[in-house]
């Protein structure tokens, strides 16, 4: 086996450094990614590959968009109780 | 003449399931769905592959404290999985934290996003099956 397919397999038998900051939000990203290309997958009645990418970005940026709403209502009502 | 047909149509179904559970993907290439079955593969691939390189193999323990959701929707992923349980089972590949808790949310979504293009597969089989007869 080559060192380097020796590598990428060792680099799955320990976890990566995740720290406790704002950036660790990131990997909430990939995860809306592939929901929302998983969805489109199997809502779309024929695959193009212009419009499921466009209606695949839609979705994404629509989730992201409801979550950091949401976020933001938490936060305030976080505030308001603690005030 | 009638019940054969409800029993091919029955064993369509399971075939297309489990081939969906084997290769995430493979229910719609049965079904002729070739760009489907291509983007629900590589997608759910590598949202679990992502997982177990934040996380390490040790996010998919079945026998460790880890609650029972988790470990059933982590055998929603293919059976590659089932192999890397019994590598873990042993407890030598520790993980806590956050790359375990980010870990355990990448292979659980991915096992759900496969049980659910599992079901939509089937669903299909099903009405084309109905349609056709």
């Amino acid at each position: 086996m080559s060192l380097i397919a020796a590598g990428i397999i060792a680099s799955f038998t320990v976890p990566e450094y995740i720290g406790t900051n704002p950036q660790s939000t990131f990997w909430l990203l990939p995860l809306v990614a592939a929901i929302a290309v998983i969805y489109k997958a199997t809502k779309l009645p024929t695959i193009t590959a212009g419009k499921f990418a466009r209606e695949a970005v839609v979705l994404f940026g629509s989730i992201i968009v409801f979550i950091v709403i949401t976020a933001l209502a938490l936060h305030a009502l976080a505030w308001l109780i603690t005030e | 003449m009638a019940r054969r047909r409800q029993e091919n149509h029955a064993t369509s179904l399971l075939m297309v399931a489990a081939a969906g559970w084997l290769l995430p993907g493979a229910g719609y290439f049965l079904l002729g769905e070739k760009k489907r079955a291509i983007i629900i593969f590589v997608t759910v691939i590598l949202t679990l592959c992502t997982g177990l390189y934040i996380g390490s193999i040790g996010v998919i323990n079945f026998v460790g404290p880890a609650a029972l959701y988790v470990k059933a929707t982590q055998i929603m992923n293919p059976p590659v999985v089932l192999i890397l349980g019994r590598h873990t089972a042993s407890g030598a590949y520790p993980v806590h934290g956050w790359p375990n808790e980010i870990g355990q949310i990448y292979t659980m979504t991915s096992g759900l996003l496969n049980l659910l293009c599992i079901v939509n597969a089937v669903y299909l089989a099903h009405l084309r099956g109905t349609a056709q007869h």
